[in-house]
């Protein structure tokens, strides 16, 4: 009775050594080739530096964007014809509203989690855009977008304009008072491009503002268009990223020929899980108990109703700070109007920052002549000039989206709103300028202070024998000093073996 | 050679247009700008009158709007005396011992003549703590603790009545068959472009703002829809009294005690708000998720 063949062990030492999901890969791998793929993939090595995870805040955000968007879609109406509400928020009844305000109001009323995802949606967006904000200032101070990734940067800058373009039209979905007000400066904005505006409003709108087309084009563009780019440009920001590999900060063992840091499997995929839970839960969070765009509050959208002090989502303000306090230059001659008011605020001025950002590794590139290849990144002090000029811009820009709640900031400060506008545009201008010395200085004096934020370790003074002392630096305990793991080499299981280099053009490859 | 002659001249050409351009901007600008007081708003913009319910005194006034949605009631007669006494005690320092706006000792013209202006402003001042005023001389009066109660402020408006009678009288609202969606429709049409539609008000130009609706009780929501006070239009005979009711419903439920759902509601400053919380609570501590998941070094 010792062979007996059907017991737990002798079918598991059947399956070999790495068990059913062995074998499983096993089969797979004899289909499809996994294997080495595979084991790149795995072996694929994140940076473990707390700022690589910014841009895993706005990945995924971007997916709670997909989930919650998704369910979204099941209960709105994207039209804007006209039916009378009867629903369950009172101060609403019997009002004529257009389908999409309506079924947005019984989504968050009467549809069960209808308004958690709502919530989530705004807050998700919210939270994609900051972080690709953040994300973008890591990349941009430490360096990261040199040679050889510029694409990667612009490719990044390219959905940080999506990513804006695409949170103003899911905005302007709800056709409620506020978001309403929104499409009608944007009409005035492409009204106001010299020569094409009129016609190229007349395309967008199929008509005249505001039309009966505009919800149903918004609808197209944001839910399908808009994001299948997004997510075609994230693909292509990843693919990018495996295939040139991260780069890193500068430390013991990291050259500019290696990355360190931890595998994708086990270790990164478990913190990257793990986070990703985490954007689901903060964002759930935030959507369960703030509120956010409350429309039904504001009421359906019409031509000739509007509202004090509306402004628009927060990665907007730059833009209607920009408008707010553009001084009312236009030009009227020969029976043409250029709002230069509207045209130079709207559409140029953000066209020169994201050119500005398009162009920038190009103009490093040209102005310090360095066409070398980095994969070791800056600390920010030590490019000092990079960083006050980043600082400079982003000061603009935040200055600008200051200018964007005059009126708020009027009224808090019991100030005139006249003034407030003087002083806005006086501190848009000035900041920078301000700024940039100030971000110099500063990293001039951190160059000279290596250790700058860390610990202090305290100095143990010692007496000789011959009266001599001695200072010498010890940590405050035994374990409190960061030690980095010795980094150990990925073991490459598959050696290839060169080519042949084909005589007659027939060439053969193995499988 | 030649080539770089080119980029010259087109780079020259693209000069003078960016220079040109600002120019041309300004003349275009200097031709339109004209000069412009700063108080915009007068009390003429009072609507055309449009019901056919109405009925007007000789001179012309709307004295009734003849329905049951509100009642306009003239203070008792009686408390004229009582009125005089208050009036010369805590009005007359600004107004004048005649309520005309001529003090003792200035000129006229510097405050307003109260004469004939009807219960119903005298009322809603003094209900609102406007008046007596904090600072006579301040661009506007805001609205604080009332120096004196409902009924001093009624023997007031009952005395200014006796030196010429006028209309608004001070409106009762029966808010019990008023519709708020109409209400709400009126409200985003006609008082949401000041007080914005959340009804929480905002600055306006040239040091003035739109007052906070939050806590104005009925009467005096009536009373100011009917008097136009400070900057506001008054509005007369472009709404019927059955529409004021509404509208005065719409903000003592909706925009006093909104139906609030959907969390915390961030203090009605908007996307203000919302994109600091998005920033701070969102991004920010997503952000310190990660530094505490990832090397500090």
């Amino acid at each position: 009775m010792t062979d007996v063949i059907n017991t737990q062990r002798s079918k598991r030492e059947a399956l070999g050594p790495y068990g059913r999901v062995g074998k499983t890969l096993g089969e797979l791998d004899d289909r499809l080739g996994v294997a080495k793929g595979g084991r790149t993939f795995m072996d694929k090595i994140f940076p473990d530096h707390w700022s690589f995870m910014l841009g895993e805040i706005a990945l995924y955000s971007f997916v709670i964007l997909l989930v919650t968007g998704v369910f979204l879609t099941l209960y709105f109406t994207p039209s804007q014809s006209y039916i009378t509400y009867h629903g369950s928020y009172l101060p609403l009844d019997g009002q004529k509203v257009s389908q999409a305000f309506a079924s947005t109001v019984n989504l968050s009323f009467a549809v069960r989690g209808g308004l958690l995802m709502r919530q989530m949606h705004h807050w998700a967006c919210d939270i994609f855009v900051g972080a690709i904000v953040v994300h973008m200032a890591r990349v941009f101070f430490t360096g990261a977008f040199r040679k050889p990734r510029e694409l990667n940067w612009t490719i990044g800058t390219t959905l940080l304009i999506l990513a804006i373009l695409n949170g103003f039209l899911g905005y302007s979905l709800p056709d409620d008072l506020v978001s309403g007000t929104g499409i009608r400066i944007a009409y005035s904005i492409i009204l106001s491009i010299p020569v094409v505006g009129s016609y190229l409003g007349f395309l967008v709108f199929g008509g005249n503002f505001p039309g009966t087309a505009i919800i149903p084009r918004f609808f197209i563009l944001h839910c399908l268009i808009v994001p299948a780019i997004i997510v075609g440009l994230v693909g292509a920001h990843l693919f990018l990223l495996v295939r040139q590999k991260h780069t890193q900060f500068p430390g013991e063992g990291r050259t500019e020929k290696n990355v360190v840091g931890s595998p994708m499997f086990p270790v990164f995929m478990a913190k990257t899980t793990g986070f990703l839970f985490v954007v689901g839960g903060i964002t759930a969070l935030l959507g369960a108990f703030a509120q956010v765009n409350p429309i039904w509050q504001f009421g359906p959208y019409e031509a000739s109703r509007i509202s004090y002090a509306v402004q628009p989502d927060w990665y907007m303000g730059f833009l209607d700070g920009a408008l707010r306090i553009w001084p009312s230059w236009s030009f009227h001659n020969w029976g043409h109007t250029i709002p230069f008011e509207v045209l130079i605020p709207a559409v140029i001025l953000p066209g020169l920052i994201f050119n500005l950002a398009f162009v920038w590794p190009m103009l490093e590139r040209k102005f310090t002549n360095d066409h070398e290849i980095h994969h070791l990144l800056d600390r920010p002090s030590n490019r000092p000039k990079r960083t006050a000029a980043g600082v400079a811009v982003l000061t603009f820009v935040i200055m600008l989206f200051v200018a964007s709640s005059t009126d708020v900031l009027a009224k808090f400060f019991d100030v005139s709103l006249n003034t407030m506008l003087v002083a806005m545009r006086v501190l848009v201008i000035i900041s920078p300028f301000i700024a940039y010395p100030i971000t110099y200085k500063i990293c001039r004096e951190l160059q000279g202070f290596v250790g700058g934020g860390k610990r202090k370790t305290p100095n143990v003074v010692t007496r000789t024998a011959e009266g001599q002392y001695v200072a010498t630096p010890s940590p405050v305990y035994v374990d409190d000093v960061h030690r980095g793991l010795p980094a150990t080499p990925v073991p490459t299981f598959i050696t290839e073996e060169p080519e042949d280099a084909g005589e007659n053009g027939v060439r053969v490859v193995d499988r | 050679m030649t080539s770089t002659v080119l980029k010259r001249c087109f780079a020259l050409s693209l000069l003078s247009l960016f220079c040109a351009g600002p120019a041309i901007a300004l003349v275009g600008s200097a031709q339109a700008s004209t000069k412009t007081t700063p108080y915009q708003t007068t009390r003429a913009n009072s609507g055309t009158p449009n019901s056919t319910h109405v009925t007007k005194n000789s001179s012309g006034v709307i004295i009734s709007y003849g329905n049951s949605s509100i009642t306009y009631r003239a203070p008792s007669a009686a408390l004229a005396t009582l009125g005089q006494a208050l009036y010369q005690e805590n009005c007359a320092s600004c107004h004048g011992t005649e309520a005309n706006g001529v003090p003792a000792s200035g000129v006229s013209g510097a405050f307003p003549d109260l004469v004939g202006l009807g219960p119903a402003t005298i009322t809603f001042w003094i209900n609102s703590g406007r008046m007596p005023a904090a600072n006579p001389r301040s661009v506007e009066a805001v609205r604080r603790i009332p120096r004196l109660d409902n009924g001093q402020a009624l023997a007031i408006a009952a005395w200014i009545d006796t030196l010429a009678p006028g209309y608004p009288l001070v409106p009762y609202p029966h808010l019990k068959n008023a519709n708020v969606s109409d209400g709400a429709a009126l409200f985003a049409l006609n008082c949401a472009s000041c007080h914005t539609i959340e009804g929480d008000g905002d600055a306006l130009a040239y040091g003035t703002s739109s007052p906070s609706l939050r806590h104005v009780p009925a009467i005096q929501v009536a009373e100011a829809i009917r008097t136009g006070p400070g900057n506001m239009p008054r509005f007369t005979g472009n709404l019927s009294d059955a529409q004021v009711n509404d509208v005065v419903k719409f903000v003592t439920t909706a925009i006093q005690h909104p139906q609030n759902i959907g969390g915390f509601g961030l203090g009605g400053l908007g996307p203000v708000a919302e994109g600091f919380v998005g920033l701070a609570l969102g991004v920010g501590v997503l952000a310190l998720v990660g530094f505490w998941v990832g090397e500090r070094d």
